[in-house]
């Protein structure tokens, strides 16, 4: 048996699965009993957990995709634990690499890895590389809440505004990389393109239909699930546009 | 009532605090039981090796994700999301969204409870499909995922796909803060194309909240 994926690594996975349902579940249902008494209807809560539900699972199959990238190198039992805890692509993969790239091996993660030393040294920087926000949260959640909410009390409609701005400037630099972001040379689908354009394009096309009938009819049910409808849609119109397109147009990257 | 509204922030802050600590031992007896069990300790320069590069990239940006989410998040929805993470391309959207819906505010303490519901949900569905998916559908999904399947450029367009419909819902409702920093990180993309989210994130969040706030002291944002 590969000691990457024994009967060991498994039990690991499940302890840190079991910690983190254990922590939502908590938080969960003391938020839940909080917004009872706050006069939030049971209806209103039970809406924001089937909507978070659904939105969650496309990018959690992209998520599960991650993990068997990386099982290659990796076998699929750490890369499946570091991504259930803090990890995401772009900060394993950089980790990983830096770690086998510590002994010399040169291939990265193109290879597998079979020396328990290198695997544990993987094991270690990917850990030791991600923490540091558990470190930092404790000490500096309380501090920047209390910050933003004396300039809420201060001034709520410049408040709301800088809330909102905030949100966007986020949601640009997604939209920005969408339109305008160089990927890889060598890997197909990581760079603004085609592919790209058209999954941004159709989902705010779809989101936009789909809240306007919504408002129309005033159909509550499809407001909360205009988004993971939209988000579903958009990566139909990807595969079909990628089937019926001539190959070299849908893979086109403008910018690599 | 404000009594009342203290003891359930401070709760989340004292449980949170437990959780948070709790999660970083275990996290760091990960790779210790993985030496105890593989009877492997690799030398301290190996391990520093291989993090300087790695640490001198993301603990910077490791501060500016604290400093940039947890207004966002809420306090229940930043210590569930920095113990699970993936929080730009799941747990953030997936609470903005859930506010959204139910017309709550992010800093209303209805938008606490809202967004906390939202990411443990979201934190639960996403563990479990991750770890079903593993067990069960690890035989037959590298043919899901391969290159030449049909779902692949599905997969490599999540995030497009997540942020076009997010995405819209705040430009419909507030274009004129949106066109800065859409434009504004286009640009810098143009002449720098290989930046990374992490990298545009704090420089698109800082560009539209100045924008938004010369606006707002202009009276442009008045309706």
């Amino acid at each position: 048996m590969d000691f990457k994926s024994d009967g060991f690594m498994y039990c690991l996975g499940a302890v840190v699965v079991l910690f983190v349902i254990a922590q939502s579940v908590f938080f969960l249902v003391r938020a839940w009993r909080r917004g009872k008494a706050l006069g939030i209807s049971a209806e209103s809560l039970k809406k924001t957990v089937t909507s978070s539900a659904l939105f969650t699972v496309a990018p959690a199959f992209a998520i599960l995709a991650t993990v068997l990238t990386l099982s290659g190198a990796l076998g699929i039992v750490l890369p499946w634990i570091r991504l259930t805890v803090i990890g995401a692509i772009n900060y394993e993969v950089p980790a990983a690499e830096a770690a086998i790239e510590a002994f010399g091996g040169a291939g990265g993660m193109s290879q597998e890895v079979t020396d328990p030393t290198v695997f544990a040294t993987v094991a270690w920087v990917m850990t030791l590389g991600s923490i540091l926000p558990l470190i930092l949260v404790p000490f500096m959640l309380k501090k920047i809440q209390k910050g933003m909410s004396k300039a809420a009390a201060k001034n709520g409609k410049w408040a709301d505004v800088m809330s909102a701005a905030a949100f966007i400037g986020l949601i640009s630099a997604f939209i920005g990389r969408a339109i305008a972001g160089k990927g890889d040379a060598q890997i197909i689908g990581d760079g603004a393109g085609v592919m790209s354009l058209a999954a941004l394009l159709s989902s705010m096309l779809f989101m936009f239909i789909l809240q306007k009938i919504a408002d129309k009819f005033h159909l509550k049910w499809l407001q909360s699930f205009a988004m993971p409808f939209s988000m579903i849609l958009a990566m139909l119109v990807v595969m079909v546009l990628a089937q019926v397109l001539p190959q070299n147009i849908a893979v086109f990257e403008w910018r690599g | 009532m404000n009594m009342k509204n203290r003891t359930y922030e401070n709760s989340v802050h004292f449980y949170g605090i437990i959780w948070d600590v709790a999660a970083l031992l275990l996290f760091i007896m990960l790779p210790i039981s993985i030496c105890v069990h593989l009877g492997v300790w690799p030398q301290g320069s190996y391990v520093l090796k291989g993090l300087l590069p790695v640490a001198m990239l993301f603990y910077p940006s490791a501060i500016i994700e604290v400093i940039t989410y947890t207004p966002l998040l809420g306090a229940g929805g930043t210590y569930l999301s920095f113990v699970t993470g993936n929080i730009t391309n799941l747990k953030l959207p997936c609470g903005l969204n859930a506010m959204e819906n139910a017309g709550v505010r992010a800093n209303s303490e209805q938008g606490e409870v809202i967004s906390t519901i939202a990411i443990a949900t979201s934190s639960i569905v996403t563990t479990v499909i991750i770890a079903v998916g593993v067990v069960v559908f690890s035989p037959v999904l590298p043919y899901l995922t391969d290159e030449n399947s049909v779902f692949a450029p599905a997969f490599q367009q999540v995030v497009p796909a997540l942020f076009g419909a997010l995405g819209i819902s705040y430009f419909v409702k507030h274009w004129k803060i949106a066109v800065v920093p859409v434009t504004a990180i286009v640009l810098i993309l143009l002449f720098q194309g290989t930046l990374a989210t992490g990298v545009l994130i704090p420089i698109g969040v800082v560009i539209s909240m100045l924008a938004a706030h010369l606006m707002f002291k202009k009276g442009w944002l008045d309706k």
